[in-house]
């Protein structure tokens, strides 16, 4: 036995698994605890063997980049070991998601709620844009939701650091619902003001409770913002009619979001619409819209404790973890979009266990951190 | 108004006020009938009750202790406390008060005539009591988080039940009156804080109940719809029933049968579609309980100091870059339209080139616990 493999069994040691919580394409998800501390974690088992290639490219991603981060607002990687064939991801242990919360009707949210969770994401996504960091997949069922509260943004299959000068990244990425124009347009150089897009997405989410952008295509979806939004003009955003998958998608006036957010303040609605801007150098940063007047207006954020949080879930169906990498689509990192695969279908009210898109560390029971 | 009221009382056979005597407050002469104040402009005050209203101690046998007139001779007869706690009448009020501040007949005190309120309570001190606790309330209202452990608490409690004693009994007046006033310039923001608190909680008590009232209304409306609903969908299978009898060729018994499974069945269906509406109001409520507990911090954007060393280097307009030659001669303007800069690019360098450039090299060598240093991989 040669040191490194000591070193890994030593490590292994460390975790215990409890029982399997979910199964997606690439992954199974353990529900564990830390053998010394019986701290609970979430244990990951990346499938290696199926992948002719090697690992699977989201999962270094994922240990790329968790590797490094560290903050309150992004979930923390605590180990990374191999067992027999497979790679192991020890992950911080969380109940819930912001997903779950936004659509279980029982709960409701005061501004003050959203002002709370908004300040969540915006510091964690902060934290990851310092770091010269994307994570290209921001939606409600990302950002999980700790025992104490704390919102935590997860899932970095997807994220990679900015790109150098002149070199090209993929537009297949982000959730459709969730996606700025630019991307649909097919652009291939951008940058982190297309998280800030998903952002404001979440953000009307949060205070619709139903999807704001809801496109059942990519086409559709153009067509949905702008229905939403109005049709861009080369004013609004210079050089857009330049991108390699421009198409005219018809005029839409713009409508005052006032129409449709009838409740909100007008502070909100400002952020709101610095978030919802087509041009990607005018929209919003997240330093700066952590220091927009929403935040500082009263009522303050709410204290994390006093958050709404699901009630206690009774034995819910395993769900399917991870699937958002699709062995069947065209590469690495290209996200499951075929249109049967939108991870919420608003018609199939009891299809928890039929989304092939949910990742989600999901727990049956609630559970006291140490 | 005030006569409208009284002449419904009258109806009712209450006693009123100023309606004069009705018979039956004859036959209440022990029990002590209670009055609704007619006297809105000039004597205010007095103790109210839930609804907002005074209601005003009157008997039988009441008698100004001034002019000795008494209910027999004047039935009108009203009696009124000061601020003294001594009775008497309005007419003695207004003869003796109407030309400014005047020795009370009693005890002497100055009086005014607007110091004057209604009598709720047949004893006088349950009425000075009342008062005094009113007083001190207002300026005693700290709470059990304002103190560190239950014990000073307690000790708080103890000295404001001495103060409130000390002034119900007239016992040491103006030492008493000097602790009050130095308690007031010792905790002004917080008592001022507290009485926001408390505000607080009524808005939140008051818009609960009005939630919960709306939902009220709103379930009861749900259910008249239901019920309407049922009974047109009963007299639509009748109607049903008796149309197939007619056309169809099959056994009576059959047909009905089959038409009753079919109602069940959709009756059924409906029962569980209705969702059970969860009292919103009842979370509400948790909700705001708990808002006055926790309190909720002021917003702030940051919670590290990563920005506090920005200064270490300022970032040039321009830089000699030969690999971001194409994205600044971006013709098509492709990377422009899709968010790119080539700052940032120039920015994340600088960031790497001076981020820990003041650390001190080889401290901590030490692995810190939990965290680990090498990815392993399979082989």
């Amino acid at each position: 036995m040669d040191a490194v493999e000591k070193a890994n069994t030593a490590r292994q040691k460390r975790w215990v698994k409890d029982r399997k919580v979910g199964e997606g394409t690439y992954a199974v998800v353990y529900q564990g605890r830390e053998a010394s501390t019986s701290r609970k974690v979430a244990i990951k088992k990346i499938k290696v063997g199926q992948f002719k290639d090697g690992l699977d490219m989201s999962a270094i991603r994922e240990v790329k980049y968790l590797r490094e981060l560290h903050h309150q607002n992004v979930i923390e990687l605590l180990d990374v070991f191999s067992s027999k064939t497979n790679l192991n991801l020890v992950l911080e242990f969380l109940d819930s998601d912001l997903e779950m919360i936004i659509q279980d009707r029982s709960l409701v949210f005061l501004p003050a709620d959203i002002k709370a969770w908004m300040a969540m994401t915006l510091r964690g996504l902060e934290f990851c844009h310092r770091n010269f960091m994307l994570h290209r997949d921001l939606k409600p069922n990302n950002l999980l939701i700790a025992s104490d509260g704390q919102l935590k943004i997860a899932d970095f299959g997807l994220a990679r650091d900015f790109a150098d000068p002149g070199h090209k990244m993929t537009c297949q990425v982000i959730t459709r619902w969730y996606r700025p124009p630019e991307l649909l347009f097919g652009c291939r150089y951008y940058s982190s003001a297309v998280d800030i897009w998903s952002v404001g997405c979440i953000f009307a989410e949060l205070m619709l409770r139903t999807p704001y952008l809801p496109g059942e295509s990519d086409m559709d979806q153009l067509k949905t913002i702008f229905r939403a939004l109005g049709t861009p003009t080369e004013e609004d955003w210079p050089g857009h009619t330049k991108l390699p998958d421009y198409v005219p998608v018809g005029q839409f006036p713009r409508t005052p979001l006032r129409d449709l957010f009838t409740a909100a303040s007008g502070d909100t609605l400002n952020l709101l619409s610095r978030f919802l801007v087509y041009e990607p150098r005018r929209r919003i940063n997240a330093r700066d819209a952590l220091n927009h007047a929403y935040f500082f207006a009263l009522p303050h954020p709410s204290h994390p404790s006093k958050l709404p949080k699901p009630a206690a879930q009774t034995s819910r169906p395993l769900e399917e973890l991870d699937g958002n990498v699709d062995i069947a689509s065209a590469g690495p990192g290209v996200k499951a979009v075929a249109p049967n695969k939108l991870k919420r279908k608003l018609t199939s009210p009891d299809g928890t266990d039929l989304r092939p898109l949910a990742r989600r560390l999901d727990f049956t029971q609630h559970v006291k951190r140490s | 108004m005030s006569n409208r009221a009284s002449v419904g009382g009258w109806l009712k056979g209450k006693t009123v006020r100023k309606g004069g005597i009705t018979s039956n407050a004859h036959t209440a002469r022990s029990s002590t009938p209670q009055v609704q104040s007619t006297s809105s402009t000039l004597f205010s005050g007095g103790v109210k009750d839930a609804s907002g209203r005074t209601t005003e101690y009157f008997s039988m046998d009441d008698q100004c202790p001034v002019c000795k007139s008494d209910r027999y001779l004047n039935p009108k007869l009203r009696l009124l406390v000061s601020s003294c706690y001594h009775k008497m009448c309005e007419s003695c009020i207004d003869r003796l008060f109407t030309l400014g501040p005047a020795p009370c007949p009693i005890c002497q005190k100055v009086l005014r005539k607007l110091a004057f309120t209604p009598q709720t309570f047949e004893d006088l001190t349950v009425e000075k009591e009342i008062a005094v606790r009113r007083r001190i309330a207002k300026e005693f209202n700290k709470r059990r988080e304002d103190f560190i452990d239950l014990r000073s608490y307690n000790d708080y409690l103890e000295e404001v039940e001495d103060i409130t004693f000390n002034l119900i009994n007239d016992v040491d007046i103006p030492q008493t009156e000097a602790r009050i006033l130095a308690h007031r310039q010792e905790n002004a923001a917080l008592i001022e804080l507290n009485v926001q608190r408390e505000e607080q909680y009524v808005q939140a008590l008051k818009e609960q109940e009005e939630l919960e009232r709306q939902e009220k209304e709103q379930r009861a409306l749900e259910l008249r719809r239901e019920q309407e609903i049922e009974r047109e969908e009963r007299e639509t299978a009748q109607r049903e029933i008796i149309d197939r009898l007619e056309t169809s060729t099959k056994s009576a018994a059959k047909v009905i049968a089959k038409s009753r499974a079919e109602a069940m069945k959709r009756s059924s269906a409906r029962s569980t579609t209705t969702t059970v509406l969860r009292s919103n109001a009842q979370l509400l409520r948790a909700r705001a309980a708990q808002s006055t507990v926790v309190p909720d911090p002021p917003h702030v954007p940051l919670q590290d100091d990563w920005y506090a060393y920005e200064d270490l280097y300022t970032i040039r307009d321009q830089y000699d870059d030969m690999y971001s030659d194409a994205v600044r001669k971006d013709r098509e303007g492709i990377m422009r339209a899709g968010g790119y800069r080539v700052e940032e690019a120039w920015d994340r360098a600088l960031r790497c080139a001076v981020a820990g450039l003041d650390l001190v090299p080889l401290s901590g060598l030490k692995p810190s616990p939990g965290r680990t240093d090498s990815v392993v991989t399979s082989t």
